[in-house]
């Protein structure tokens, strides 16, 4: 990629953005502005960066990143696959449109508890986080599976092109940015899902910890966890804005 | 394969390659307004025979070029290629067609452009006449490029070869050389002459230039404006191989001025 004039000047306004972002949130914390549960950033990546406080961090990440790649990779997977059967099936179109809308216009929360009992505490992160990304890149790729232009469509014709080969080296391809793009919009909602499952009782994770140090009052703990989910959820989004980027320029 | 043999008297439908017959084409609009495009337009093209059609813009060139690679369907009349159905022929892979917007896929290299017909074919890609094609258009070295790279008189040039690459057995060209210069379009109408003298593929050429049909064709057709009728045919008279020198003769000149006076609009003229 070329760093060109423009994008040089984005690049320095984004890190002078977050800074800024950073100092002002440090100021406020020094100066209690915001009451005590509103630490500066200082105390809060020192609590982080303890060494003796590493082992539980490590723990709850491992434990919560894993339930936001399964729950990712299940609901890209389902979600990719499901969009794929619909556009070879026309039939089964309408019915599964129906089908996705409907989970998706019932709040994760409301599934929780159904969730807890049917699969296990553990795996209930990992659901939600399934249920939002399938969401996404079932709508995404249905739309995308039909973004090839009539001359491509005409060219395939031509061609004397099987329906297979037409999905494969037609359908696809062209399907491949929006495609793109549901999966990094669905990175910030598998963090959530993730996330939020391990409020109902989970035993490990960044959401456990949130839960617990809410109760008991640990603040600078309360900040480290939520500033380590938001973190990883933004690098991923980032990578995945890259990875756009460049389908962008290739496949359209 | 026979000569081109178009006064030869008609016999079945059948010993045409292509038999555009009678056929007219009325699309409904959005509105449900009807448009019709085509009305009776009688077209029989022999094997192995090289036809040009001219017309105004919008007078239905691009339509007889669908309707012939079963893209369209008729709404009188009836379209056979080689006897049967237009479909069994792009069923069969023996089509080629290089469309007026080329339509090349993006995300493909030049190579793999061309390559896709042997692909979509199920097909062994033939890498040798993948390039003997690309030296033809004169695109050597271009194979890894990608279409956005290539000027659009390029990507025309590129969809030619895509066309040709399966030696298909009929050859719909949608004025394939639109965008090129005037030297660049007097060498690719001489480099398709030769490859159409040595592989003598039935093909049906769209035009806008009076000059590039006769050079090339066997028989020139010319169409009035909508409704699309054929107003004119004239058969060609130059022997083959043409030199590019016979576009000097008083002869073509003379054609050439016959053929520019048909494309007038009544009234004008
Ligand atoms: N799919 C369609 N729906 C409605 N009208 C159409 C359609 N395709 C073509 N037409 C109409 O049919 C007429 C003939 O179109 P066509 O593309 O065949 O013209 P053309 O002779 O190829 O013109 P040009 O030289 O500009 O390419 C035009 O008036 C066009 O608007
Ligand atoms: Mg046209």
């Amino acid at each position: 990629m070329k760093m060109t004039a423009e994008r040089w000047q984005s690049l320095t306004l984004g890190i002078v953005g977050i800074a800024l972002f950073l100092a002002a949130w440090e100021a406020i914390g020094v100066n209690r502005l915001a009451g005590l549960t509103w630490p500066p950033l200082s105390a809060v990546f020192q609590f982080m960066f303890d060494p003796t406080k590493a082992q539980l961090f490590i723990r709850a990440m491992e434990a919560s990143f894993s339930m936001v790649i399964l729950g990712y990779v299940t609901g890209s997977v389902v979600g990719i696959a499901l969009a794929g059967l619909v556009h070879v099936l026309p039939v089964v179109r309408p019915g599964m449109d129906r089908l996705a809308s409907v989970i998706h216009a019932i709040p994760a929360i409301a599934l929780a508890p159904l969730f807890i009992v049917l699969i296990s505490r553990e795996f209930t992160g990992m659901a939600i986080a399934a249920l939002n990304v399938f969401f996404i890149l079932y709508v995404s790729t249905t739309s995308g599976l039909n973004n090839s232009t009539a001359g491509h469509r005409d060219l395939f014709q031509v061609l004397g092109s099987s329906r297979t080969t037409r999905l494969l080296r037609l359908d696809l391809p062209a399907a491949l940015p929006a495609v793109v793009s549901g999966m990094k919009y669905s990175v910030p909602a598998a963090f959530i899902g993730a996330i939020l499952g391990e409020w109902f009782g989970s035993s490990r994770g960044l959401g456990l910890l949130m839960v617990s140090a809410m109760q008991n009052f640990q603040i600078p703990l309360l900040w480290s966890a939520v500033f380590i989910a938001s973190t990883a959820s933004l690098i991923v989004f980032g990578l995945m804005g890259l990875l756009e980027q460049f389908v962008y320029g290739r496949y359209k | 394969m026979n000569a081109p043999l178009s006064s030869a008297p008609a016999t079945a439908p059948e010993a045409w390659a292509i038999n555009v017959d009678h056929v007219g084409k009325t699309f409904t609009l959005d509105g449900g307004k009807e448009l019709k495009a085509i009305d009776d337009v009688d077209i029989k093209i022999g094997q192995g025979e090289f036809v040009a059609l001219l017309g105004p813009s919008g007078c239905g060139k691009s339509t007889i070029l669908r309707l012939v690679a079963a893209l369209e369907d008729v709404s009188t009349g009836r379209v056979t290629v080689e006897g049967s159905n237009p479909t069994a022929l792009s069923r069969a892979h023996r089509l080629g067609v290089a469309f007026q917007d080329h339509a090349l896929l993006p995300w493909l290299t030049i190579r793999d452009n061309i390559a896709l017909p042997y692909k979509v074919a199920g097909r062994p890609v033939d890498d040798k006449r993948i390039a003997e094609l690309l030296a033809l258009v004169g695109l050597s070295g271009f194979e890894k490029a990608r279409p956005r790279q290539l000027s659009g008189g390029m990507r025309q040039r590129v969809s030619i070869a895509r066309a040709l690459v399966l030696k298909p057995d009929v050859l719909l060209l949608d004025e394939p050389f639109g965008a090129l210069d005037a030297v660049t379009r007097r060498h690719m109408n001489v480099e398709l002459q030769r490859i159409w003298s040595e592989q003598r593929i039935t093909t049906l050429l769209v035009t806008h230039s009076v000059e590039e049909a006769l050079f090339l064709a066997d028989r020139v057709i010319v169409m009035s404006g909508r409704p699309g009728r054929i107003i004119k045919e004239i058969q060609v008279p130059f022997a083959r191989p043409r030199s590019p020198d016979v576009q000097r003769t008083m002869e073509f000149h003379h054609l050439a001025d016959e053929l520019t006076l048909a494309l007038e609009p009544e009234g004008h003229h």
